[in-house]
């Protein structure tokens, strides 16, 4: 089950940071970087809380996130709905898709689930490209940002934006770790354990996983809307499964089922993308080599790995730092 | 509380459950004898769901629930333990009691609330631990137990439902004399008004726990009745207690 440990306060803290020092000390380039960071941070926690969490190894987030994306134009551009409202209504219809989606598939396991999910998003994909209301493949523009302006924040300022999004992140992650900690997420962790068990103790497990699908839809959601804003424009680029499958190495690369892990992952794909990207138009073949030595490292990503190696000689050293003097006296005769 | 009438299950040509017809009232205690092969975990799976019947039904307080999901049967009140361990093995001990305690009081499906914090389930939790002597393991992770707690704790996750009936498949299995005698006094201490329908190869406990005995032998009931019956029985003797009796 979810819990937090020092080290992953301590590298949330350390994210957090340099994201508050990347946004106000960067240039326009670095901006945009950071803002693709943190919309990706939303799309792969929103994958981890299903794949890390539930076991659902999903190939449709990043279809999710563009329904979320084309929602939203279609509520705000095509009904001219009033941004708020067109991204709380794209929101929900991802949620609903999502948990659609998620019910759909829970009945099926590994490969099968993996290749449903997959199904699902390439529908989606189909369809947007062929649909002529949302503009076939030449995609749509004409999209706003929303107006925070009653507290003197210009989102169509990048720094703005960039600090925006990273107040939207830190909300979904700890919505994420709410969902995790409770009821529902803890039978999450008892159907990914053992579905058998959890059935014949009278739970319903393809509710519990359709429930979270659909939870983590709203995460999904929430990045399609930021990423339809960030852009301001939309194509059906966003809802290609090659969107699922990078949001995947990212999860994977961090540390699957850790939150922290996939947010590191994250930063540093996007990084190395950018970096890479500079040198050599083969960035993915670093990217491919770099992946293919953490799985086979047998460590759980990077943030996996760091975790196995220090994490608990550091809250071993935490917890003796908070005893008082007397109870070490005690351990130290003991 | 617990019946069956003619329950019958064939996998191709091999007939593994013939017309098995069991009563069971509340707070009985029975065991199920019978060598291997002989469709007791088959029995189990058709009482829990997990196998649809080719025949008969299974009643449940009065009510039948043959075409009932596996979830449904446990929501109504019956559980079973596994012969081999089927626990939560990354999780703690209290987690796993207190992922089983949730499922009935609502709590596992609950979006606002952690199930392990609420009073309710923490009190079942402690309950269920002192009943299958689990308390001083409760912060340990199932790898970090014993095999013998294990099988403790699969009876206990078993119990933490609140069942009206339950299945335990070989509780015992795998575990020495010593934790034998352990889970004599385990089920004994259990209450009372719960019904119990035990498959145990370890006579000494059968006989010290059951009020009657059901013996099956080819998917068949070749006997029911009580303990001092059974001991008595030649057929049984002959299919089952002759090494046992011997020894």
């Amino acid at each position: 089950m979810f819990r937090h440990t020092p080290l992953r306060y301590a590298v949330l803290a350390i994210l957090a940071i340099a994201a508050l020092m990347q946004a106000f000390t960067a240039g326009y380039f670095g901006l945009e970087i950071l803002i693709e960071i943190l919309i990706l941070c939303l799309l792969v926690l929103a994958l981890d809380l299903v794949a890390g969490f539930g076991g659902m190894v999903s190939l449709c987030h990043g279809a999710l996130m563009g329904v979320g994306a084309y929602a939203f134009v279609a509520l705000n551009v095509l009904a001219d709905l009033d941004p708020w409202l067109a991204a709380l209504g794209a929101v929900a219809i991802t949620a609903a898709a999502a948990w659609i989606i998620g019910a759909i598939c829970a009945r099926s396991h590994g490969i099968y689930f993996i290749m449903a999910t997959l199904a699902f998003g390439q529908m989606a994909y189909s369809y947007v490209f062929e649909s002529p209301l949302f503009g076939g493949d030449d995609g749509m523009g004409g999209i706003d940002r929303f107006d925070l302006s009653a507290i003197g924040l210009d989102l169509n300022d990048s720094r703005s934006f960039a600090l925006f999004c990273l107040a939207v992140l830190a909300a979904a992650y700890l919505f994420a770790t709410a969902i995790l900690r409770s009821g529902l997420g803890r039978s999450l962790a008892g159907v990914m354990h053992n579905e058998k068990r959890m059935k014949a103790l009278g739970l319903n497990t393809w509710r519990i996983k359709a429930d979270v699908f659909g939870l983590s839809g709203i995460i999904a959601g929430v990045a399609g809307v930021l990423a339809a804003q960030h852009i301001m424009f939309i194509s059906p680029g966003l809802m290609n499964w090659t969107v699922s499958g990078e949001a995947l190495v990212v999860v994977i690369l961090g540390g699957l089922g850790t939150l922290v892990g996939p947010l590191v992952g994250a930063a540093a794909f996007v990084v190395m993308k950018h970096e890479l990207g500079e040198v050599t138009t083969y960035w993915h073949l670093v990217v491919g080599v770099i992946l293919i030595a953490v799985v086979m490292s047998r460590a759980n990503g990077i943030f996996g790995w760091v975790e196995a190696r220090w994490g608990d000689r550091i809250e071993r050293r935490l917890t003796d730092a908070t005893r008082s003097p007397a109870q070490k006296e005690v351990s130290t005769d003991a | 509380m617990l019946e069956t009438r003619s329950l019958t299950k064939s996998f191709g040509a091999v007939h593994v459950t013939r017309s098995v017809s069991l009563k069971l009232e509340r707070g009985e205690r029975r065991v199920i004898l019978g060598p291997n092969g002989a469709g007791k975990t088959t029995l189990f799976n058709l009482l829990v769901g997990e196998l649809t019947p080719d025949g008969g039904s299974v009643h449940l307080a009065g009510e039948d629930v043959t075409a009932l999901s596996v979830p449904r049967r446990a929501r109504r009140g019956l559980s079973r333990s596994y012969q081999k361990n089927t626990l939560f093995d990354g999780l703690t001990v209290e987690e796993n009691l207190a992922l089983a305690a949730a499922v009935p009081t609502g709590h596992a499906t609950r979006l606002w609330s952690d199930s392990l914090r609420q009073p309710e389930i923490r009190d079942t939790v402690a309950e269920v631990a002192e009943q299958v002597n689990l308390m001083p393991h409760l912060h340990a992770k199932v790898s970090e137990i014993s095999y013998g707690v294990r099988r403790q704790l699969e009876v206990g996750v078993a119990l933490a439902t609140r069942p009206l009936v339950l299945l335990m498949d070989e509780p015992t299995s795998g575990v020495g004399p010593e934790m034998s005698k352990g889970f004599h006094d385990l089920l004994n201490n259990l209450p009372r008004d719960l019904t119990l329908l035990i498959i145990e190869h370890d006579m000494d406990l059968a006989f010290a726990v059951a009020d009657t005995i059901t013996v099956l032998n080819y998917g068949e009931v070749v006997f029911d009745g009580l303990p001092e019956e059974a001991r008595g029985s030649k057929l049984l003797k002959d299919i089952y207690l002759g090494s046992w009796e011997d020894a």
